[in-house]
């Protein structure tokens, strides 16, 4: 981890000729990852067959995509306004309040990970003038103004009546069957020029240029159907669960393609090793502290994208990793899906086939609750929490894609 | 011509001479040669003549004696050899190539990049090194020259790159190749004895054992020294020193701290560990007495049945072999993991008790403190009977007796584990009875013969037999291993949870979880016992995981076949939290210990100053979704 290393973007104004020999030499390791290390652990007992739950991932993944009704619906809004904001970058015409240099569409609807019943498309608009919040407004009258003229000559259903609204990140257009956010942010060298008091906010301007890099990113490396079918997967378990509430979608993104692509054959895994993986990945401590995570390739130094989230965070999503990894090992998967049951099992004792499964406390906490077949029994009432180190390496470039 | 010579040892390689009259340093024999014969040197002489200074003896044979007494370095021994005594002889040989004292085995090497060039009556007159280009006039030159360094360098870049070559030593370099062979020597001397396996030697045996101990403990005094060289051994006197090699040094973490720390409490004391190998070699030596006995007692049967039973010796080591990793077999050659403390001499091979091993934690060298139950096997030529064992059991307290008067031991019998118990001290032995025959399929059908030993209690003495190998193979030299696995011992006495983990299976599990670390990377004991934790965690013992193959059986079974759902359930729900606590900096929980206080760094106070700062721009992603 580049904790010394050079940080050279735009805005860094500390972490600059910092003495290295004061560094202590943080070198944060891999977890252990069975895929990574399968020849020192040869299959030696059939493997179970998987292939109900291989279908029933499918299966899950079928009702989670979008209808063709709602495609339609939400393809149709993107293309009007893309249409409307394309002009507006040609030919502005007599609209000074701002200057469009880039319009781009980002997040789930660009990279077809879409789960049915959110039906929200983003794109990114960079202006070439600095955000105000005036210019915002501006633009979105705008933008409803041609949209009314684009609309004229159709015949508009009473559910296709659209809204506007404005907000902090930019405007939502919205009718009642689909959503276009039209985030606005500006162009990179402008950042430092924003000032909180009249201009929107910086973070999020950086978040919105983040999430075109993301999409960028997810063209070129995460294209490959299984991805995007265990994105789905997982974005619906995040859902459901709320110890994973902190993962951001990214987060989820580059897990996915972590799980399926990273092994030594460099070939996607099947689905359904894919998704056990993943909840292995985290039980084995991926996002806990002092693991080496996953470094954001869209970053120009690296950062690993689990110090987004605090501690706490940290330990709750590994601990619900852990207790659904072992729901999952004797056969409860389909309460992890949503097929059956409720999402207690995270957070309640169950039981599956005669064995019991015992949810886990924290270990970020104060001395937790004693707990059956657990070795720290007696030891629990005498540390006080300690301090934790090594989440520090949060860049103030950090910036969760924030997209649907 | 008369002068003293002076070899002085400040440039080149040492090997230049001073002609003491004229103040004159010359490299090479040749090159003082010369200058004996030039006018120069011959005008000083006859102006120390006129003048009637004295000058230095003449004859040949006495400058060389007088040369030997000036002659610091042994590099002296090529100019000697080069017969300054007859300087008149070969002046034109290269002087670089004379330098380079070759060692006297080195083989010459490149004999077809060296063109002769001949002259027109077809009289070779001279060489010329393609590889090298350079061109010799004499065939001894050409000799030398193929030997030398620089060609063999040449050689090497250009031909074949696996050529050794020795690296010309600086004196510093010299000083570490010396000490690197000093040691080799010395553990080539300890193994020679060890393989020797003289019964008398029971130092070797001991050392072996406290070999084992002191590397990991050697080590752990060395992290935890800050010091840049390793100290020296901790324990007096001391065995010759092993694997010294260099392990790269890194900052050692607070996990690391507490792993070494809990480490040294349940490691066992010295007088234990001393006393435990009192009543084992004891015990080793009485056996070796009984075994005697019984040899004398039956003397010569038929020369048949001697030769069926070598045959079958070499065949429990050849099928044992087979099962074991072939990884292993390079290792077993060179006679480290022979530690058969062998009864045979080589005129009885009809010896009933052939040779009695250690086994368990004792040869794993996984004692901890307070444990007062060990383990040996004893190989028997044929299969074991319960009248053998009755026989052994009342021969034994004699033999016992006879090898240490002073301590007082008691012999019980334990047919249900085929084998007998010698006490002592507080300490147990068992003693288990095996032969490689029982591994015989007919063996298994021959059950009906009540006499012989429970079949299934033998061949766990054997899997005891391989176990030992293979741990002495794997896990002894997997930087942490063997700690981490004491740790764990620990851990399964302590916790109940991990209890019903076996020892075997436990030993497995941390050799293949630790070597498994892509790139090689050595892990520090932190690490490691975090990544045996990260790996039972990621539900690698839960069911529908891979399991564990066991690398001394056929087709490799799971070794850890025995766990329940429930146990595996348990298990790695306990691994869970353990890593979680590990993480969040609460080790010693795991551990069964009070956390250690924090090392006074000076730099602490910057570190925690950087952490506050970032602390606000933690919580900022913000979200939409």
């Amino acid at each position: 981890m580049a904790r010394g290393g050079m940080r050279g973007r735009g805005g860094m104004n500390r972490g600059i000729g910092r003495p290295p020999y004061k560094v202590k030499m943080f070198l944060p390791r891999h977890p252990f990852d069975l895929a990574l290390c399968e020849s020192s652990f040869p299959r030696v007992k059939p493997a179970p067959d998987e292939t109900a739950f291989t279908q029933a991932l499918l299966k899950r993944n079928a009702d989670l995509s979008p209808t063709p009704a709602e495609q339609t619906a939400i393809l149709n809004l993107v293309t009007k306004i893309q249409t409307v904001l394309d002009n507006l970058v040609v030919a502005p015409g007599n609209f000074d309040a701002c200057q469009l240099d880039e319009v781009r569409q980002v997040g789930s609807f660009k990279k077809g990970t879409m789960v049915t019943g959110h039906n929200v498309a983003d794109i990114v608009v960079i202006l070439k003038t600095l955000p105000t919040r005036e210019a915002v407004e501006a633009l979105g009258n705008k933008v409803k103004e041609d949209l009314k003229n684009l609309m004229k000559n159709e015949i508009v259903a009473k559910g296709e009546q659209l809204t506007h609204s404005t907000n902090e990140r930019g405007i939502e257009i919205s009718n009642s069957y689909a959503c276009v956010r039209v985030m606005v942010t500006t162009l990179h060298h402008n950042i430092r020029k924003l000032d909180p008091e009249i201009h929107l906010d910086q973070k999020i301007m950086l978040s919105h240029l983040a999430a075109i890099r993301h999409s960028r990113w997810f063209e070129e490396n995460a294209h490959h159907s299984s991805i995007k079918v265990l994105i789905r997967l997982l974005r619906d378990v995040r859902s459901r669960f709320d110890g994973f509430d902190p993962l951001t979608p990214w987060m989820l993104d580059l897990l996915a393609h972590f799980a399926i692509m990273h092994n030594p054959s460099r070939q996607a895994l099947p689905l359904n090793v894919a998704f056990r993986r993943v909840f292995q990945l985290l039980s084995a401590g991926l996002f806990l502290p002092g693991s080496a995570g996953i470094t954001d390739p869209c970053e120009g130094v690296s950062l690993r994208i689990h110090t987004a989230m605090t501690l706490e965070q940290q330990d709750v999503c590994c601990l619900t990793a852990q207790t659904l990894l072992r729901v999952l090992a004797h056969g409860g998967y389909k309460h992890i899906l949503g097929l059956e049951g409720n999402s207690s099992i995270a957070k309640e004792m169950s039981v599956w086939d005669g064995v019991v499964v015992s949810p886990l406390d924290k270990a970020y906490e104060n001395p937790p609750e004693k707990k059956d077949g657990d070795e720290e029994d007696e030891d629990m009432e005498g540390g006080g929490r300690r301090e934790h180190g090594n989440a520090g390496d949060i860049s103030r470039f950090f910036t969760s894609s924030t997209l649907s | 011509m008369a002068a003293s010579v002076a070899v002085t040892s400040q440039n080149r390689a040492g090997n230049s001479l001073r002609c003491q009259l004229c103040d004159v340093t010359c490299t090479g024999n040749d090159a003082y040669a010369a200058h004996i014969r030039g006018a120069k040197h011959q005008k000083v002489v006859l102006l120390h003549t006129k003048l009637g200074k004295p000058i230095p003896p003449q004859e040949p044979e006495v400058i060389g004696g007088a040369r030997k007494s000036v002659s610091s370095t042994p590099k002296i021994n090529f100019v000697q050899s080069g017969g300054l005594g007859i300087p008149a002889g070969n002046g034109d040989t290269s002087k670089e190539e004379e330098e380079e004292t070759p060692e006297p085995d080195i083989q010459p090497v490149g004999q077809d990049y060296i063109e002769e060039i001949k002259s027109d009556d077809g009289k070779v007159i001279s060489f010329n090194c393609k590889l090298c280009e350079c061109r010799f006039n004499d065939p001894n030159a050409k000799e030398m020259h193929m030997k030398g360094r620089r060609h063999r360098l040449q050689y090497k870049k250009k031909v074949n790159p696996d050529l050794v070559v020795d690296v010309k030593p600086s004196l510093r370099q010299r000083k570490i190749q010396e000490e690197k062979m000093r040691r080799a020597a010395l553990r080539e001397e300890f193994w020679a004895r060890r393989h020797y396996n003289m019964p008398e030697d029971e130092e070797g045996m001991y050392w072996e054992d406290r070999r084992r101990y002191e590397e990991e403990y050697m080590e752990m005094v060395r992290r935890g020294n800050m010091g840049p060289y390793p100290r020296g051994r901790p324990f007096p006197g001391g065995a010759p020193p092993y694997f010294q090699g260099g392990m790269p040094r890194r900052t050692e973490s607070s996990d690391d701290r507490h792993v070494m720390a809990r480490h040294s409490e349940i490691y066992p004391k010295e007088e234990e560990l001393q006393s435990i190998q009192r009543i084992v070699s004891h015990t080793e030596r009485a056996l070796k007495n009984v075994s005697d006995q019984l040899a004398e007692a039956k003397p010569k049967e038929g020369q048949a049945a001697a030769a069926g039973q070598t045959t079958t010796k070499s065949d429990s080591t050849t099928t044992s072999k087979s099962d074991i990793e072939k990884t292993l077999e390079q290792q077993k050659e060179d006679g480290r993991d022979n530690q058969l403390f062998s009864f045979q001499q080589d005129r009885d091979a009809n010896r009933i008790l052939k040779g009695v091993m250690r086994v368990g934690h004792l040869a794993k060298g996984l004692l901890l403190r307070g444990d007062t139950n060990v383990e040996l096997v004893v190989l028997c030529a044929d299969k074991p009977t319960l009248t053998l064992l009755k026989k052994v059991v009342e021969l034994l307290p004699a033999a016992l007796k006879q090898v240490a008067s002073e301590n007082t031991y008691t012999v019980t019998i334990n047919a249900a584990e085929a084998g007998l118990i010698v006490a002592g001290e507080g300490l147990t032995v068992l003693v288990q009875f095996t032969s490689p025959v029982m591994r015989e399929q007919e063996a298994a059908s021959g059950g009906l013969d009540r006499d012989v030993l429970s079949r299934g209690k033998c061949l766990q003495a054997l899997a005891a037999l391989r176990h030992t190998k293979w741990f002495q193979a794997r896990a002894l030299g997997l930087h942490s291993c063997v700690v981490i696995i004491r740790i764990l011992r620990d851990l399964c006495q302590r916790v109940p949870t991990w209890s019903p983990l076996s020892s075997w299976a436990m030993e497995l599990l941390a050799e293949k979880v630790i070597s498994s670390v892509p790139g090689q990377v050595q892990l520090s004991p932190g690490d490691a016992l975090r990544r045996v934790m990260e790996a039972v965690a990621s539900g690698l013992l839960l069911p529908g995981g891979p399991g564990l193959g066991d690398p001394c059986e056929k087709d490799s079974p799971d070794a850890a076949v025995a766990l329940t759902p429930q146990q595996r359930e348990d298990l790695t729900c306990s691994a869970q939290y353990a890593l979680r606590l590990i993480a969040y900096r609460q080790i010693y929980k795991v551990l069964g210990m009070d956390p250690l206080p924090a090392p006074q760094k000076v730099f602490r106070r910057d570190r925690s100053a950087r952490k506050r700062r970032r602390s606000g721009g933690e919580q900022e992603g913000s979200e939409i979704n």
